[in-house]
């Protein structure tokens, strides 16, 4: 029973993702650069977390997507956060981060933690560096030039960022104590952790979804 | 069994406090790296600001310098044109219609002397306004002819010491050290009471260097910095780009130096 409770939580938790990733596209050419290249982003996610549930529901092992989803995601992740950060540092940083971190993904993808297994390892270095994006990038906001030269677009950022580094955190406790804690434990305890999960990516898609919504109208 | 425990909780922690580390370290030089970009944004911004006061001021000056021009060759040619015509006609009336009345030829001279005075008042603030010879002959011929008038005077003697083979200076650098010089030479003869003053000019093709002094009084230290004259004086040399210095020298007397670039 409560087996199928976490199962229906988690297959409910992809209606946000699909919600705003709809969203996203319809108001796409009324978005500012910034919020474009997120709304990219939301529709990598929305499509590899669509074939995931399929996967899912057909009882086939949806993991080798979650292998394509976090190189292709970080890339993006990056684009958006090179776009945002522009002009305050050096942009190099960025993609010779994410060169970096490309490299290890395929390593561990083919050396580590095969196709078909949970790629845990690349989920926490990733987390790790959005985190730091997420944190500069409220460090940055915090300055009086940006509050005055991002005005008009900086509470759509500000939630973006803030959905970023809810979910990443949680991610990152989650990945890291999940293989500790869940592996001696029992099945339904792990289901519990996807459940909480499942909790901070409805987290940061409604915050996703109110940075959309508050993004410049004129 | 207890110790076991111990060394599982620190295996569980010392992971996570190296992953609160690097994310700490990561955002800590991103932050830096950020501060320093804004404030080197900063500083541009401030550059560009000065760039465009600076750019204003010499706009400001080249306005002024041009009306002063046409008002000059206005008052040169049209007024100066009228008022000689006006004398020729009364010398002419002088002599057809003189010898009817004295007191008509001593009206009429008296006329043609108020003419001849205001002709020579026209020419003296014409002149002071463009001084013609500075478009003619340069700024050295402009200023020696200066010296000339003021050693006619026995009161003050300048001297005007050129470095061989000086760079042609631009339009602009001529007319704002001669600008410059008679606002000093005005200065010196007006409150100092100096008997010598001097002007150096020396430079090449990157810098042009002038310097002025005079032997009087100095000046007064509460009007360092406030008079209209010195205002007018920091904004021709900014508005070139260029700097000064001016002060009291030990000996007595006020100098002050001005270099300004000669791409100007």
């Amino acid at each position: 029973m409560a087996m199928s409770m976490s199962f229906l939580i988690s297959v409910l938790s992809h209606l946000p993702i699909y919600i705003t990733t709809i969203y996203s596209v319809i108001i796409y050419q009324k978005l500012q650069r910034e919020l474009k290249i997120f709304s990219w982003l939301l529709v990598i996610t929305g499509l590899i977390q669509f074939a995931s549930l399929l996967l899912a529901l057909r009882g086939i092992n949806n993991l080798p997507l979650l292998h394509l989803y976090v190189p292709s995601g970080f890339i993006l992740m990056a684009l958006f956060y090179a776009r945002v950060l522009n002009g305050f540092i050096d942009v190099r940083i960025i993609w010779i981060t994410t060169l970096i971190f490309i490299i290890y993904t395929v390593i561990n993808s083919l050396f580590f933690q095969g196709i078909l297994t949970f790629n845990s390892n690349a989920l926490t270095v990733e987390s790790v560096l959005v985190i730091i994006f997420s944190i500069s990038t409220y460090m940055l906001f915090l300055t009086d030039d940006i509050k005055e030269s991002k005005k008009d677009i900086l509470s759509s950022l500000n939630w973006i960022n803030s959905g970023i580094f809810i979910y990443y955190l949680s991610n990152l406790l989650i990945y890291y104590f999940g293989n500790i804690i869940t592996g001696p434990f029992s099945q339904q305890l792990n289901l519990y952790t996807w459940v909480f999960h499942s909790f901070f990516s409805v987290v940061m898609y409604f915050c996703f979804f109110v940075g959309l919504w508050n993004h410049p109208r004129t | 069994m207890e110790s076991s425990q111990n060394l599982n909780f620190f295996e569980l922690l010392y992971p996570l406090l190296v992953i609160v580390f690097i994310i700490a370290v990561g955002v800590v030089l991103l932050t830096q790296q950020f501060r320093k970009n804004i404030y080197l944004q900063k500083l541009k911004q401030e550059e560009l600001k000065n760039v465009h006061q600076t750019e204003i001021l010499r706009n400001s000056i080249e306005v002024q310098e041009r009306e002063r021009k046409r008002v000059a060759l206005d008052l040169h040619d049209e007024l100066g044109a009228a008022l000689s015509i006006t004398r020729m006609h009364l010398l002419q009336a002088e002599k057809l219609h003189g010898h009817l009345s004295a007191t008509l030829l001593e009206d009429l001279k008296n006329i043609t002397h108020l003419t001849e005075i205001s002709l020579t008042s026209m020419r003296r603030i014409s002149h002071e306004l463009m001084p013609p010879q500075l478009e003619t002959f340069g700024l050295v011929k402009t200023l020696e002819s200066v010296a000339e008038q003021l050693r006619k005077t026995n009161k003050v003697w300048l001297e005007i010491n050129v470095q061989p083979l000086m760079p042609e200076l631009s339009w602009a650098i001529n007319l704002a050290f001669y600008r410059i010089f008679m606002e000093l030479i005005n200065n010196t003869l007006k409150h100092s009471g100096a008997s010598t003053i001097s002007i150096d000019l020396k430079g090449n093709n990157k810098i042009i260097n002038a310097s002025y002094a005079d032997n009087g009084a100095g000046m007064p230290g509460d009007v360092f910095g406030r008079g209209m004259g010195q205002k007018s004086i920091e904004g021709r040399v900014n508005s070139l780009g260029g700097s000064l210095l001016y002060g009291n020298s030990k000996q007595g007397g006020f100098y002050i130096s001005l270099s300004i670039p000669f791409a100007n």
